[in-house]
């Protein structure tokens, strides 16, 4: 008996330093505020649901709003990963969570804005949600190696014109933003190109370097470009670039989409007033401090603070637009 | 030279030293849980790193990676459950040792032969990465379809049970890879509308459902006096728990081949270590003297995919360090902390910062040291732990797996998934399916189609086949490889029918 005693002892010491290295973890990423006890919100703690893996940016970038957000709130803020369905499940869920400010999420533009146009979704990008607040866009600017042939984009679109079906291109992912926008530009110019689907930024520029594609469209540039592995041609957004103002945007170019791919933070449709003035008192603050802008700035990202108001208008015309000018474009049968 | 010896005092101060040392206890014991893969803790770790001082962060990072993928071979030998998929493979020789009473051996090996994979792909890192990285970067699609045929032509010459029942647990493992988004155009596909479905299947729902809860079910079967017996039993004897000096070298060869295919299979980004551990495998038993050990507790068949699946760690930091391309999340996790800190890898960081570089290999060589030496109490501390009757310890290991399908994506799905994965692994074995060849089908689709497809594209957008192959000489080099390794595969199966080999079925038990 003593030694089975000790046997399930130490099975479930096991277990308990597991745990316990998990909740310490968790509870140290969160912070450690304390609870106020009152009806006030918040007077318990909150939970962040981030659709992608652990490690990625927008877990990154969540997990340090997060720590911060739980310092101002003065309550736990906790995030948990629930992945699947390439961001859609996680951003359900929110969907459904109980309309309390306790359950909250990340949200980015392809879930909400690209997604719904091509696949299921369990959920209703325009009547579901609280869009609380914006904090970052990312550039994705359009990628050749150093030593490709094309100087401009001009080059490019000249090169893929004469030879149909010749230029290999690729983005991270099939059906992000990216890509669609760079397709519509292509219909508009009447190129026809191949586009090989990959997976993730790294596969594409691994493609760049080691001459498998043309041309890439990618967010994580900063490193290659300082290295001379690569070149930029065009930015798919709005805005130019700020590194390189006179590269072309597909705006200035006059594309049917010329999308901002941005990360913000939103509850289930319906939150009470001081939660999102709690939320957008906490989120100005934190997009407006030193160590936020730097970390947007080692992942490539550009600090873009947009509060609840013009956050849930800005999210909304995206959605009209982008499946208005899919319609035209008859992209998304 | 001023600045590598800069580099190592930067790893070498007293943070850095309790970094490490904290990151391999804690790797060991995470890796050692099902369901919680290294990668995972080094996740919840990278917001820390926002805090830390770099040196201790960055190397506490490298020491979880090399840490739990020891600790995920302990309950693969001992109770058939991998804790991380990378060690799926070590079940098939190192469980069978554990229920001879060798399960100490079976750890000592495990040990050795993780430590020799690490210490040799980091060596490679250090003095080959320029020119290996040179090379990997030539791989597209089209060569790493062929690269995975080698590996499915090794497996046909491996599998020696019924002809039909192995084709038909690989289909069955294809078919599941299947189920998903269409990796070419992003539909989804084999799904019934079920969005849980839309990413696949989760492998760590699978390889605990096929190989925990079908032995669950398996012992379930057993007589009820029976489940009041440990679950296993250490030898007493000195030499089945410790790997003598013969034997350490009798080893050798194998792990320096096999710790060569895990830094290649690193040096390529998106392969992985399971892959890589699966190839060292079939490829140990191939060349083995007495292949007939392998399935039945060669230390072989332990150390080739433990020295494989080590050897992916520090070879996925060859494009890293040499283009800024992280080859597995471990490597992106570890090029996120470095963004944090300001450091940008890639040749840049060679010519203008260098002592980060310098620091971060002596880190990972001063690891693999404190990797060893932990490794060897831990081993001890495992041996306790399993050291209960049956009754206590598998539902013990039921709550641990359903615990770790959930924790992987928050989702009870995986769960109901793993029992299904179960039920039907217990089936398989009663009726002599090969699992493990189902597992290694599914593990190996997803890089074939989604090479295949874009190879098909790709020669679509040149000028023919003759002109794509003719642009690229590293496929001419692997498709005459290929060629050669085809015909010596044919005419060993005809060797074995001629002289008339016993067939043996592939042993998952």
């Amino acid at each position: 008996m003593s030694a089975a005693g000790s046997g399930r002892a130490l099975v479930a010491c096991h277990a308990f330093v597991g745990a316990f290295a998990l909740f310490a973890a968790a509870a140290l990423t969160a912070g450690c505020g304390g609870q106020t006890g009152s009806d006030e919100y918040p007077s318990r703690a909150i939970t962040i649901i981030v659709p992608y893996a652990p490690g990625g940016g927008g877990d990154t970038f969540t997990r340090a709003i997060a720590a911060q957000a739980s310092e101002i709130l003065g309550a736990k803020v906790f995030v948990e990963n629930r992945t699947g369905g390439g961001g859609t499940v996680g951003v359900g869920s929110v969907a459904r969570a109980p309309a309390d400010g306790y359950t909250l999420g990340f949200v980015s533009s392809s879930p909400l804005v690209m997604a719904p146009n091509f696949l299921d979704v369990p959920y209703d990008p325009v009547q579901d949600f609280t869009y609380l607040s914006r904090f970052i866009v990312t550039p994705h600017p359009v990628l050749v190696g150093s030593g490709s042939r094309f100087g401009s984009f001009a080059d490019l679109l000249e090169y893929a014109r004469a030879n149909p079906g010749r230029l290999r291109w690729s983005s991270a992912g099939i059906n992000g933003a990216p890509h669609i926008a760079t397709l519509a530009a292509f219909r508009q110019e009447e190129i026809d190109a191949a586009f090989i689907p990959m997976q993730g930024s790294s596969e594409v520029l691994a493609g760049l370097l080691g001459g498998t594609i043309d041309m890439g469209v990618i967010s994580d540039y900063a490193g290659p470009l300082a290295a001379g592995d690569i070149r930029v041609l065009a930015e798919i957004g709005p805005e130019p670039l700020p590194d390189l103002p006179s590269v072309p945007t597909y705006q200035q170019m006059a594309y049917p989409l010329a999308p901002t791919i941005f990360f913000g933070l939103a509850g289930p449709a319906e939150l009470p007033g001081e939660v999102v003035a709690a939320w957008d008192a906490a989120m100005r603050t934190i997009t407006a401090s030193d160590s936020f802008s730097s970390i947007a700035h080692r992942l490539s990202g550009r600090v873009a603070y947009l509060d609840h108001q013009e956050f849930q208008r800005h999210v909304l015309a995206d959605i009209d637009a982008t499946r208005e000018a899919l319609r035209l474009l008859g992209a998304n049968e | 030279m001023e600045s590598i010896l800069d580099g190592i005092s930067l790893a070498l101060n007293f943070n850095a030293l309790a970094g490490i040392l904290l990151g391999i206890v804690l790797g060991q014991i995470l890796g050692s849980i099902p369901g919680l893969t290294a990668a995972m803790a080094v996740a919840l770790l990278v917001p820390f790193s926002f805090y830390f001082d770099p040196w201790v962060g960055i190397p506490m990072m490298l020491a979880m990676f090399k840490g739990s993928l020891f600790g995920s071979s302990i309950p693969a030998i001992l109770l058939r459950t991998p804790g991380t998929p990378a060690a799926a493979a070590t079940v098939i020789d190192g469980n069978p040792l554990a229920r001879r009473g060798k399960g100490g051996k079976a750890m000592h090996t495990v040990l050795f032969a993780s430590v020799f994979g690490d210490s040799f792909s980091d060596i490679v890192l250090i003095f080959g990465a320029g020119v290996l990285a040179a090379v990997a970067i030539r791989f597209g699609p089209a060569e790493y379809a062929i690269l995975v045929f080698f590996a499915l032509l090794s497996l046909i010459s491996l599998h020696r049970g019924s002809s039909w029942k192995g084709v038909a647990a690989i289909a069955a493992g294809v078919l599941l890879a299947c189920i998903g988004l269409d990796p070419i155009t992003g539909s989804p596909r084999l799904t019934f509308g079920n969005a849980e479905l839309f990413d696949g299947i989760g492998l760590i729902p699978m390889l605990i459902g096929f190989l925990a809860i079908s032995e669950v079910f398996r012992q379930l079967e057993q007589p009820v006096r029976r489940l009041a017996e440990k679950t296993i039993t250490f030898s007493s004897l000195p030499e089945d728990n410790r790997l003598s000096g013969k034997e350490h070298r009798a080893l050798l060869p194998t792990l320096f081949r096999s710790s060569a295919i895990g830094t290649l299979t690193g040096a390529l980004p998106g392969l992985g270590s399971t892959v890589a551990a699966f190839i060292a495998y079939n490829e140990a038993r191939r060349t083995a003297a007495k292949p007939e050990e392998f399935g039945r507790g060669s230390l072989h068949g332990i150390a080739a995919p433990e020295a494989a699946n080590n050897a992916v760690g520090g070879a996925n930091l060859i494009p890293l360090l040499a283009f800024g391309i992280p080859g597995d999340v471990a490597a992106a996790l570890i090029l996120g902390a470095l963004l944090i800190q300001g450091i940008t890898p890639g040749p840049i960081a060679f010519r203008d910062n260098p002592e980060p570089i310098y620091a971060i290999f002596a880190a990972m060589l001063l690891a693999n040291l404190v990797n060893y030496v932990v490794g060897m109490g831990f081993i001890p501390l495992a041996k306790k732990v399993v050291s209960v009757p049956k009754r206590l310890l598998f539902p013990a290991v039921l709550v641990f797996a359903s615990a770790g399908a959930y924790a992987m994506r928050g989702s009870l799905f995986d769960v109901q998934l793993m029992f299904v994965f179960g039920l039907i692994g217990w089936l398989m074995t009663k009726h002599d399916f090969p699992p493990v060849l189902l597992l290694i089908g599914f593990i190996l689709t997803p890089i074939l189609e989604r090479s295949v497809r874009q190879t098909l594209i790709l020669a679509e957008a040149a000028d023919g086949w003759l002109a794509f192959v003719a642009s690229r000489p590293v496929l001419m080099i692997l498709l005459a490889a290929l060629a050669v390794l085809t015909v010596l595969v044919v005419r060993q199966r005809l060797a074995m029918k001629r002289y008339g080999l016993p067939e043996e079925p592939v042993d998952s038990s």
